[in-house]
Protein backbone atom coordinates (compact mmCIF):
# COMPACT_ATOMS: atom_id res chain seq x y z
CA UNK A 1 0.00 0.00 0.00
CA UNK A 2 1.27 3.44 -0.83
CA UNK A 3 -0.06 6.92 -0.31
CA UNK A 4 0.14 9.63 -2.91
CA UNK A 5 -1.29 13.11 -3.02
CA UNK A 6 -2.91 14.63 -6.07
CA UNK A 7 -4.54 17.85 -7.08
CA UNK A 8 -7.53 17.22 -9.32
CA UNK A 9 -9.13 19.92 -11.40
CA UNK A 10 -12.37 19.36 -13.24
CA UNK A 11 -14.53 21.42 -15.55
CA UNK A 12 -18.21 22.19 -14.77
CA UNK A 13 -19.35 19.48 -17.17
CA UNK A 14 -17.98 16.68 -15.06
CA UNK A 15 -18.61 18.12 -11.63
CA UNK A 16 -21.62 15.86 -11.34
CA UNK A 17 -19.77 12.61 -12.03
CA UNK A 18 -19.57 10.43 -8.92
CA UNK A 19 -15.81 10.30 -9.24
CA UNK A 20 -14.82 9.65 -5.69
CA UNK A 21 -17.43 6.96 -5.34
CA UNK A 22 -16.08 5.07 -8.35
CA UNK A 23 -12.50 5.47 -7.18
CA UNK A 24 -13.37 3.71 -3.94
CA UNK A 25 -15.68 1.09 -5.38
CA UNK A 26 -14.00 0.15 -8.64
CA UNK A 27 -10.37 0.53 -7.69
CA UNK A 28 -10.41 -0.34 -4.01
CA UNK A 29 -8.74 2.89 -3.01
CA UNK A 30 -8.95 4.86 0.20
CA UNK A 31 -9.49 8.54 -0.35
CA UNK A 32 -8.78 11.33 2.02
CA UNK A 33 -10.01 14.69 0.80
CA UNK A 34 -7.63 17.31 2.06
CA UNK A 35 -9.17 20.33 0.43
CA UNK A 36 -12.00 20.99 -2.00
CA UNK A 37 -13.52 23.94 -3.76
CA UNK A 38 -16.01 24.48 -6.59
CA UNK A 39 -16.72 27.65 -8.52
CA UNK A 40 -18.02 28.63 -11.96
CA UNK A 41 -14.80 27.45 -13.61
CA UNK A 42 -15.14 23.98 -12.16
CA UNK A 43 -13.78 22.27 -9.10
CA UNK A 44 -10.49 21.54 -7.40
CA UNK A 45 -9.81 18.71 -5.06
CA UNK A 46 -6.67 17.89 -3.14
CA UNK A 47 -6.83 14.27 -2.32
CA UNK A 48 -4.66 11.64 -0.75
CA UNK A 49 -5.05 8.27 -2.37
CA UNK A 50 -4.03 5.13 -0.58
CA UNK A 51 -3.95 1.73 -2.17
CA UNK A 52 -1.88 -0.68 -4.22
CA UNK A 53 0.44 1.21 -6.58
CA UNK A 54 -1.11 -0.55 -9.58
CA UNK A 55 -4.62 0.37 -8.46
CA UNK A 56 -3.64 4.02 -7.91
CA UNK A 57 -2.31 4.07 -11.43
CA UNK A 58 -5.54 2.62 -12.80
CA UNK A 59 -7.63 5.01 -10.72
CA UNK A 60 -5.69 8.01 -11.95
CA UNK A 61 -6.04 6.67 -15.49
CA UNK A 62 -9.79 6.48 -15.03
CA UNK A 63 -9.87 10.08 -13.74
CA UNK A 64 -7.90 11.32 -16.68
CA UNK A 65 -10.07 9.44 -19.15
CA UNK A 66 -13.14 11.05 -17.67
CA UNK A 67 -11.67 14.49 -18.34
CA UNK A 68 -10.22 15.31 -14.91
CA UNK A 69 -6.87 17.02 -14.88
CA UNK A 70 -4.72 15.22 -12.32
CA UNK A 71 -1.49 16.61 -10.97
CA UNK A 72 0.66 14.96 -8.39
CA UNK A 73 1.63 17.22 -5.53
CA UNK A 74 5.23 17.20 -6.68
CA UNK A 75 4.07 20.12 -8.78
CA UNK A 76 4.56 22.00 -5.56
CA UNK A 77 8.22 21.22 -5.36
CA UNK A 78 10.08 23.93 -7.19
CA UNK A 79 13.61 24.96 -7.97
CA UNK A 80 14.57 28.61 -7.92
CA UNK A 81 16.83 28.82 -10.95
CA UNK A 82 18.48 32.03 -9.76
CA UNK A 83 19.52 30.56 -6.45
CA UNK A 84 20.56 27.17 -7.83
CA UNK A 85 24.31 27.09 -8.33
CA UNK A 86 24.23 23.72 -10.11
CA UNK A 87 26.43 22.25 -7.41
CA UNK A 88 24.78 18.85 -7.60
CA UNK A 89 24.44 18.15 -3.88
CA UNK A 90 20.83 17.11 -4.46
CA UNK A 91 21.70 14.48 -7.04
CA UNK A 92 22.84 11.66 -4.79
CA UNK A 93 20.08 12.34 -2.26
CA UNK A 94 16.96 12.27 -4.41
CA UNK A 95 15.41 8.78 -4.30
CA UNK A 96 13.45 9.50 -7.48
CA UNK A 97 16.47 10.60 -9.50
CA UNK A 98 14.68 13.83 -10.32
CA UNK A 99 17.91 15.75 -10.72
CA UNK A 100 20.20 15.40 -13.67
CA UNK A 101 23.61 16.90 -14.24
CA UNK A 102 23.52 17.77 -17.94
CA UNK A 103 26.55 16.29 -19.66
CA UNK A 104 27.50 19.23 -21.86
CA UNK A 105 26.88 22.21 -19.62
CA UNK A 106 27.14 20.75 -16.11
CA UNK A 107 23.91 22.53 -15.30
CA UNK A 108 21.65 20.70 -12.88
CA UNK A 109 18.19 20.13 -14.27
CA UNK A 110 15.17 19.35 -12.13
CA UNK A 111 12.74 16.88 -13.69
CA UNK A 112 9.55 17.71 -11.88
CA UNK A 113 7.73 14.76 -13.38
CA UNK A 114 10.00 12.31 -11.58
CA UNK A 115 9.69 14.03 -8.20
CA UNK A 116 7.63 12.26 -5.54
CA UNK A 117 7.58 15.24 -3.18
CA UNK A 118 9.47 13.40 -0.45
CA UNK A 119 11.16 16.62 0.66
CA UNK A 120 14.64 15.10 1.09
CA UNK A 121 16.33 17.62 -1.18
CA UNK A 122 14.99 20.64 0.68
CA UNK A 123 17.57 20.75 3.46
CA UNK A 124 20.32 19.35 1.25
CA UNK A 125 20.23 22.35 -1.03
CA UNK A 126 22.53 24.76 0.76
CA UNK A 127 21.77 27.88 -1.31
CA UNK A 128 18.07 27.23 -0.48
CA UNK A 129 16.95 26.89 -4.07
CA UNK A 130 14.54 23.99 -3.47
CA UNK A 131 11.11 24.76 -2.05
CA UNK A 132 8.24 22.51 -1.05
CA UNK A 133 5.06 24.55 -0.90
CA UNK A 134 1.80 22.70 -0.78
CA UNK A 135 -0.36 25.77 -0.32
CA UNK B 1 42.07 29.34 -23.01
CA UNK B 2 40.54 27.80 -19.94
CA UNK B 3 42.20 24.93 -18.10
CA UNK B 4 39.52 22.70 -19.54
CA UNK B 5 39.86 23.80 -23.16
CA UNK B 6 43.60 23.44 -23.09
CA UNK B 7 43.44 19.71 -22.34
CA UNK B 8 42.56 18.75 -25.91
CA UNK B 9 45.10 21.13 -27.39
CA UNK B 10 47.94 19.62 -25.39
CA UNK B 11 46.72 16.15 -26.19
CA UNK B 12 46.73 16.78 -29.94
CA UNK B 13 49.78 19.03 -30.30
CA UNK B 14 51.87 18.20 -27.28
CA UNK B 15 52.87 20.55 -24.47
CA UNK B 16 55.80 22.08 -26.28
CA UNK B 17 53.80 23.28 -29.28
CA UNK B 18 50.83 24.30 -27.14
CA UNK B 19 53.10 26.40 -24.89
CA UNK B 20 54.11 28.45 -27.92
CA UNK B 21 50.51 29.18 -28.82
CA UNK B 22 48.94 29.89 -25.44
CA UNK B 23 50.08 32.65 -23.07
CA UNK B 24 47.59 32.34 -20.27
CA UNK B 25 45.28 29.62 -19.00
CA UNK B 26 42.37 30.51 -16.76
CA UNK B 27 41.01 28.45 -13.89
CA UNK B 28 37.96 28.69 -11.65
CA UNK B 29 36.26 27.24 -8.63
CA UNK B 30 32.99 27.90 -6.84
CA UNK B 31 32.37 26.15 -3.57
CA UNK B 32 31.78 26.44 0.15
CA UNK B 33 34.73 28.23 1.72
CA UNK B 34 34.02 28.53 5.43
CA UNK B 35 37.23 30.40 6.04
CA UNK B 36 35.88 33.66 4.64
CA UNK B 37 34.73 36.98 6.01
CA UNK B 38 34.77 40.71 5.50
CA UNK B 39 36.41 43.69 7.16
CA UNK B 40 34.00 46.61 7.43
CA UNK B 41 34.42 50.21 8.46
CA UNK B 42 31.16 51.91 9.42
CA UNK B 43 32.33 55.51 9.89
CA UNK B 44 31.90 57.54 13.09
CA UNK B 45 28.60 58.49 14.68
CA UNK B 46 27.80 61.71 16.53
CA UNK B 47 28.78 61.53 19.34
CA UNK B 48 31.21 58.76 18.47
CA UNK B 49 31.25 55.25 19.88
CA UNK B 50 34.07 52.77 20.40
CA UNK B 51 32.16 49.69 19.35
CA UNK B 52 32.79 46.84 21.75
CA UNK B 53 30.10 44.54 20.47
CA UNK B 54 28.46 44.84 17.11
CA UNK B 55 25.63 43.03 15.29
CA UNK B 56 24.59 43.19 11.65
CA UNK B 57 21.04 41.91 11.16
CA UNK B 58 21.50 40.21 14.52
CA UNK B 59 24.74 38.45 13.55
CA UNK B 60 27.69 39.31 15.83
CA UNK B 61 30.82 40.66 14.15
CA UNK B 62 34.25 40.83 15.77
CA UNK B 63 35.15 44.34 16.75
CA UNK B 64 38.17 43.89 18.98
CA UNK B 65 40.02 46.15 16.57
CA UNK B 66 39.70 49.93 16.21
CA UNK B 67 36.55 51.86 17.20
CA UNK B 68 34.39 51.36 14.12
CA UNK B 69 36.14 48.50 12.33
CA UNK B 70 34.69 45.02 12.44
CA UNK B 71 35.20 41.62 10.88
CA UNK B 72 32.14 39.61 9.99
CA UNK B 73 32.95 35.92 9.68
CA UNK B 74 30.98 33.88 7.16
CA UNK B 75 30.12 31.11 9.62
CA UNK B 76 29.02 33.37 12.47
CA UNK B 77 25.41 32.58 13.43
CA UNK B 78 22.60 34.96 14.12
CA UNK B 79 21.82 34.79 17.83
CA UNK B 80 18.76 32.71 18.75
CA UNK B 81 18.02 31.75 15.17
CA UNK B 82 18.91 28.06 14.97
CA UNK B 83 21.29 28.23 12.03
CA UNK B 84 19.13 29.85 9.38
CA UNK B 85 20.97 33.11 8.98
CA UNK B 86 24.59 34.02 9.51
CA UNK B 87 27.60 36.05 8.49
CA UNK B 88 27.50 34.66 4.96
CA UNK B 89 23.95 35.95 4.55
CA UNK B 90 25.02 39.35 5.85
CA UNK B 91 27.75 39.42 3.20
CA UNK B 92 25.38 38.33 0.43
CA UNK B 93 22.73 40.85 1.53
CA UNK B 94 25.31 43.63 1.58
CA UNK B 95 26.39 42.80 -1.97
CA UNK B 96 22.81 42.73 -3.20
CA UNK B 97 22.35 46.27 -1.88
CA UNK B 98 19.99 45.51 0.97
CA UNK B 99 19.56 47.73 4.01
CA UNK B 100 20.93 46.03 7.12
CA UNK B 101 20.37 46.83 10.77
CA UNK B 102 23.52 47.79 12.63
CA UNK B 103 23.61 47.65 16.39
CA UNK B 104 26.58 48.27 18.67
CA UNK B 105 27.22 48.62 22.38
CA UNK B 106 30.14 50.00 24.33
CA UNK B 107 31.34 51.02 27.79
CA UNK B 108 31.91 54.66 26.85
CA UNK B 109 35.18 56.54 27.17
CA UNK B 110 36.14 60.19 27.39
CA UNK B 111 36.83 60.28 23.68
CA UNK B 112 34.01 57.89 22.68
CA UNK B 113 31.12 58.78 25.00
CA UNK B 114 28.28 56.94 23.23
CA UNK B 115 27.31 53.63 24.79
CA UNK B 116 24.98 52.23 22.18
CA UNK B 117 23.79 52.78 18.67
CA UNK B 118 21.07 51.34 16.47
CA UNK B 119 20.96 52.35 12.85
CA UNK B 120 20.55 51.12 9.28
CA UNK B 121 23.34 50.74 6.78
CA UNK B 122 24.08 49.59 3.22
CA UNK B 123 27.31 48.55 1.58
CA UNK B 124 27.54 51.90 -0.24
CA UNK B 125 27.43 53.79 3.04
CA UNK B 126 30.46 52.00 4.46
CA UNK B 127 33.92 53.45 4.03
CA UNK B 128 35.62 50.17 3.32
CA UNK B 129 34.26 46.68 2.93
CA UNK B 130 36.57 43.97 1.72
CA UNK B 131 36.55 40.24 1.83
CA UNK B 132 39.55 38.88 3.61
CA UNK B 133 39.48 35.11 3.47
CA UNK B 134 42.21 33.29 5.39
CA UNK B 135 41.84 30.00 3.53
CA UNK B 136 40.31 29.63 0.08
CA UNK B 137 40.76 27.54 -3.05
CA UNK B 138 42.03 24.44 -1.27
CA UNK B 139 44.27 22.35 -3.45
CA UNK B 140 42.32 19.12 -3.56
CA UNK B 141 39.89 18.00 -0.91
CA UNK B 142 38.34 14.97 0.71
CA UNK B 143 35.49 12.73 -0.40
CA UNK B 144 33.02 12.10 2.40
CA UNK B 145 30.92 9.03 3.08
CA UNK B 146 29.17 7.45 6.04
CA UNK B 147 29.44 3.86 7.29
CA UNK B 148 26.88 4.12 10.10
CA UNK B 149 23.16 3.45 9.99
CA UNK B 150 22.14 7.02 10.68
CA UNK B 151 22.17 10.16 8.54
CA UNK B 152 25.10 12.49 9.20
CA UNK B 153 24.94 16.23 8.69
CA UNK B 154 28.44 17.51 7.99
CA UNK B 155 30.23 20.35 6.29
CA UNK B 156 30.37 17.89 3.41
CA UNK B 157 26.57 17.86 3.27
CA UNK B 158 24.03 15.20 4.13
CA UNK B 159 25.60 11.75 4.22
CA UNK B 160 23.15 8.89 3.87
CA UNK B 161 23.53 5.75 6.01
CA UNK B 162 25.50 2.66 4.95
CA UNK B 163 27.59 4.38 2.32
CA UNK B 164 24.36 5.69 0.76
CA UNK B 165 26.21 8.47 -1.00
CA UNK B 166 29.55 10.23 -1.21
CA UNK B 167 30.19 13.94 -1.55
CA UNK B 168 33.19 15.82 -2.88
CA UNK B 169 34.15 19.42 -3.32
CA UNK B 170 36.73 20.46 -5.84
CA UNK B 171 36.63 21.80 -9.36
CA UNK B 172 39.28 19.18 -10.21
CA UNK B 173 40.84 19.95 -13.57
CA UNK B 174 39.55 23.56 -13.41
CA UNK B 175 40.64 24.19 -9.83
CA UNK B 176 43.27 26.96 -9.57
CA UNK B 177 45.87 25.24 -7.39
CA UNK B 178 45.54 21.91 -9.18
CA UNK B 179 46.70 23.60 -12.36
CA UNK B 180 49.75 25.19 -10.78
CA UNK B 181 50.39 22.47 -8.21
CA UNK B 182 53.71 23.80 -6.94
CA UNK B 183 52.55 27.43 -7.01
CA UNK B 184 55.20 28.47 -9.49
CA UNK B 185 53.10 31.40 -10.70
CA UNK B 186 50.68 31.91 -7.83
CA UNK B 187 52.15 33.91 -4.97
CA UNK B 188 51.58 36.95 -2.79
CA UNK B 189 50.27 39.77 -4.95
CA UNK B 190 48.85 37.61 -7.73
CA UNK B 191 45.77 39.33 -9.14
CA UNK B 192 42.77 37.01 -9.22
CA UNK B 193 39.05 36.88 -9.95
CA UNK B 194 37.26 37.03 -6.61
CA UNK B 195 33.51 36.98 -6.18
CA UNK B 196 32.90 38.68 -9.49
CA UNK B 197 35.43 41.44 -8.86
CA UNK B 198 39.18 41.68 -8.69
CA UNK B 199 41.12 40.32 -5.75
CA UNK B 200 44.65 39.47 -4.73
CA UNK B 201 46.46 36.62 -3.10
CA UNK B 202 47.49 38.17 0.19
CA UNK B 203 49.28 35.33 1.95
CA UNK B 204 49.62 31.58 2.10
CA UNK B 205 46.30 30.11 3.22
CA UNK B 206 46.01 28.78 6.76
CA UNK B 207 46.88 25.08 7.07
CA UNK B 208 49.03 25.44 3.94
CA UNK B 209 50.84 22.18 3.48
CA UNK B 210 53.16 20.71 0.90
CA UNK B 211 53.68 17.27 2.40
CA UNK B 212 50.87 15.26 0.77
CA UNK B 213 51.62 12.33 -1.50
CA UNK B 214 51.68 13.36 -5.14
CA UNK B 215 50.19 11.47 -8.09
CA UNK B 216 50.52 12.71 -11.68
CA UNK B 217 52.04 15.92 -10.36
CA UNK B 218 49.19 16.89 -8.04
CA UNK B 219 48.73 16.20 -4.33
CA UNK B 220 46.16 13.57 -3.43
CA UNK B 221 45.15 15.24 -0.14
CA UNK B 222 44.07 18.74 0.91
CA UNK B 223 47.34 20.64 0.55
CA UNK B 224 48.06 24.22 -0.38
CA UNK B 225 45.56 27.04 -0.05
CA UNK B 226 45.59 30.81 -0.42
CA UNK B 227 44.49 33.78 1.68
CA UNK B 228 42.74 36.29 -0.53
CA UNK B 229 41.50 39.83 -0.37
CA UNK B 230 39.12 41.82 -2.57
CA UNK B 231 36.71 44.75 -2.61
CA UNK B 232 33.24 43.62 -1.57
CA UNK B 233 31.75 46.65 -3.28
CA UNK B 234 32.75 45.25 -6.67
CA UNK B 235 31.43 41.74 -6.10
CA UNK B 236 28.24 40.09 -7.30
CA UNK B 237 25.85 37.62 -5.71
CA UNK B 238 26.33 35.56 -8.85
CA UNK B 239 29.71 34.56 -7.40
CA UNK B 240 29.19 35.02 -3.65
CA UNK B 241 26.39 32.97 -2.20
CA UNK B 242 25.34 32.26 1.38
CA UNK B 243 24.89 28.58 2.15
CA UNK B 244 22.96 26.83 4.89
CA UNK B 245 24.44 23.43 5.58
CA UNK B 246 21.61 21.77 7.43
CA UNK B 247 22.64 20.49 10.84
CA UNK B 248 26.12 21.91 10.47
CA UNK B 249 25.94 25.66 10.07
CA UNK B 250 26.44 28.51 7.65
CA UNK B 251 29.09 28.84 4.99
CA UNK B 252 29.89 31.05 2.06
CA UNK B 253 30.21 29.88 -1.52
CA UNK B 254 33.01 31.88 -3.08
CA UNK B 255 33.76 32.11 -6.77
CA UNK B 256 37.48 32.36 -7.38
CA UNK B 257 39.58 32.20 -10.52
CA UNK B 258 43.30 32.46 -11.11
CA UNK B 259 45.04 33.15 -14.42
CA UNK B 260 48.12 31.04 -14.97
CA UNK B 261 50.81 32.39 -17.28
CA UNK B 262 52.40 29.67 -19.37
CA UNK B 263 56.04 30.15 -18.54
CA UNK B 264 57.31 27.02 -20.22
CA UNK B 265 56.52 23.53 -21.37
CA UNK B 266 56.36 22.21 -17.81
CA UNK B 267 53.73 24.80 -16.91
CA UNK B 268 51.74 23.77 -19.96
CA UNK B 269 51.85 20.17 -18.83
CA UNK B 270 50.55 21.15 -15.40
CA UNK B 271 47.56 23.08 -16.69
CA UNK B 272 46.62 20.22 -19.00
CA UNK B 273 45.87 17.99 -16.01
CA UNK B 274 42.63 16.02 -16.44
CA UNK B 275 40.02 14.82 -13.95
CA UNK B 276 41.08 11.25 -14.79
CA UNK B 277 44.51 11.93 -13.33
CA UNK B 278 43.54 13.77 -10.15
CA UNK B 279 42.79 11.60 -7.14
CA UNK B 280 41.03 12.36 -3.86
CA UNK B 281 40.90 10.31 -0.65
CA UNK B 282 37.60 8.87 0.56
CA UNK B 283 36.99 9.22 4.31
CA UNK B 284 34.33 7.83 6.59
CA UNK B 285 32.94 10.98 8.23
CA UNK B 286 31.33 8.98 11.02
CA UNK B 287 34.81 8.60 12.50
CA UNK B 288 34.97 11.59 14.82
CA UNK B 289 38.69 12.05 14.71
CA UNK B 290 41.12 14.30 12.92
CA UNK B 291 43.04 11.30 11.64
CA UNK B 292 40.55 9.29 9.67
CA UNK B 293 41.76 6.38 7.62
CA UNK B 294 41.76 6.75 3.88
CA UNK B 295 39.26 4.14 2.62
CA UNK B 296 40.39 4.41 -0.97
CA UNK B 297 41.37 6.95 -3.58
CA UNK B 298 39.12 7.86 -6.49
CA UNK B 299 39.61 10.12 -9.48
CA UNK B 300 37.56 13.22 -10.16
CA UNK B 301 36.45 11.67 -13.43
CA UNK B 302 34.87 8.82 -11.46
CA UNK B 303 33.39 11.23 -8.92
CA UNK B 304 31.90 13.36 -11.65
CA UNK B 305 30.36 10.34 -13.38
CA UNK B 306 27.80 10.19 -10.58
CA UNK B 307 28.93 6.87 -9.11
CA UNK B 308 31.94 5.37 -7.44
CA UNK B 309 32.55 1.86 -6.27
CA UNK B 310 33.11 1.38 -2.55
CA UNK B 311 33.60 -2.12 -1.10
CA UNK B 312 31.96 -3.56 -4.19
CA UNK B 313 28.94 -1.30 -3.73
CA UNK B 314 27.80 1.26 -6.23
CA UNK B 315 27.68 4.58 -4.38
CA UNK B 316 26.06 7.71 -5.78
CA UNK B 317 28.19 10.84 -5.71
CA UNK B 318 27.35 14.51 -5.38
CA UNK B 319 29.51 17.53 -5.80
CA UNK B 320 29.18 20.36 -3.31
CA UNK B 321 31.04 22.84 -5.42
CA UNK B 322 29.63 23.86 -8.76
CA UNK B 323 31.53 22.84 -11.86
CA UNK B 324 29.05 24.87 -13.88
CA UNK B 325 30.04 28.03 -12.03
CA UNK B 326 33.74 27.12 -12.06
CA UNK B 327 33.53 27.03 -15.82
CA UNK B 328 31.65 30.30 -15.93
CA UNK B 329 34.41 31.91 -13.85
CA UNK B 330 37.24 30.53 -16.00
CA UNK B 331 35.41 31.80 -19.10
CA UNK B 332 34.71 35.20 -17.66
CA UNK B 333 38.31 35.60 -16.60
CA UNK B 334 39.43 34.54 -20.06
CA UNK B 335 37.21 37.17 -21.68
CA UNK B 336 38.41 39.96 -19.37
CA UNK B 337 42.03 39.08 -20.13
CA UNK B 338 41.33 39.10 -23.87
CA UNK B 339 39.58 42.46 -23.60
CA UNK B 340 42.46 43.85 -21.56
CA UNK B 341 40.26 44.70 -18.57
CA UNK B 342 42.06 42.20 -16.37
CA UNK B 343 45.82 42.47 -16.21
CA UNK B 344 48.06 39.72 -14.96
CA UNK B 345 50.43 40.52 -12.14
CA UNK B 346 53.62 38.83 -11.11
CA UNK B 347 53.78 37.71 -7.50
CA UNK B 348 55.94 39.85 -5.23
CA UNK B 349 56.76 36.89 -3.04
CA UNK B 350 56.47 33.15 -3.58
CA UNK B 351 54.40 30.96 -1.29
CA UNK B 352 56.35 28.51 0.89
CA UNK B 353 57.87 25.65 -1.04
CA UNK B 354 57.94 23.42 2.00
CA UNK B 355 55.56 23.54 4.88
CA UNK B 356 53.55 21.12 6.97
CA UNK B 357 50.33 21.65 8.84
CA UNK B 358 50.49 20.96 12.57
CA UNK B 359 47.78 19.44 14.75
CA UNK B 360 46.77 20.84 18.13
CA UNK B 361 47.63 18.73 21.17
CA UNK B 362 46.22 19.16 24.63
CA UNK B 363 49.24 19.91 26.80
CA UNK B 364 50.17 21.53 30.08
CA UNK B 365 52.52 24.48 30.19
CA UNK B 366 55.22 22.23 31.62
CA UNK B 367 54.59 19.67 28.89
CA UNK B 368 55.74 22.08 26.19
CA UNK B 369 59.30 21.30 25.15
CA UNK B 370 61.09 24.36 23.96
S1 LIG C 1 21.52 21.25 -4.32
FE1 LIG C 1 20.33 23.09 -4.78
S2 LIG C 1 21.82 24.51 -5.66
FE2 LIG C 1 22.75 22.48 -5.74
S3 LIG C 1 22.19 21.72 -7.77
FE3 LIG C 1 20.64 20.96 -6.35
S4 LIG C 1 19.01 22.50 -6.49
FE4 LIG C 1 20.84 23.45 -7.36
S1 LIG D 1 11.23 16.25 -3.10
FE1 LIG D 1 12.17 14.20 -3.02
S2 LIG D 1 11.68 13.29 -4.98
FE2 LIG D 1 11.29 15.47 -5.21
S3 LIG D 1 13.19 16.27 -6.03
FE3 LIG D 1 13.32 16.48 -3.82
S4 LIG D 1 14.38 14.63 -3.16
FE4 LIG D 1 13.68 14.24 -5.24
Amino acid sequence: MTKRKFLMSFTPSIVNEPITFRMVKDFDLMLNILRAGVDERGGKLVIEIEGKPSQIKKGVGYLESSGVEVKELNEYVSKDEDRCTSCGACISICPAEAFEMLKETYKVEFHKDRCIACGLCIDVCSPNAMKLEIW
Amino acid sequence: MTAEEVIDLVESRGAKEAAKEVDVVTTGTFGAMCSSGAFLNFGHSEPPIKMQKVWLNGVPAYTGVAAVDAYIGATELKEEDNMHYGGAHVIEDLISGEVLSLKATSYGTDCYPRREIETSITLDMMNQAYLFNPRNAYQNYAVATNSTDRILFTYMGKLLPNYGNATFSSAGQLSPLMNDPKCRTIGIGTRIFLGGGVGYVSWEGTQFSTTAPVKNGVPTRPSRSIAVIGDLKKMSTEYIRALTLHGYGISLAVGLGVPIPILDEEMMESVAIRDEDIFAPVFDYSVQSRSRKVLTEVSYAELRSGHIELFGKDVKTSSLSSYYKARQIANELKKSIEKGTFLLSEPVQALPSEKSSKPLEIRSKEGVKI
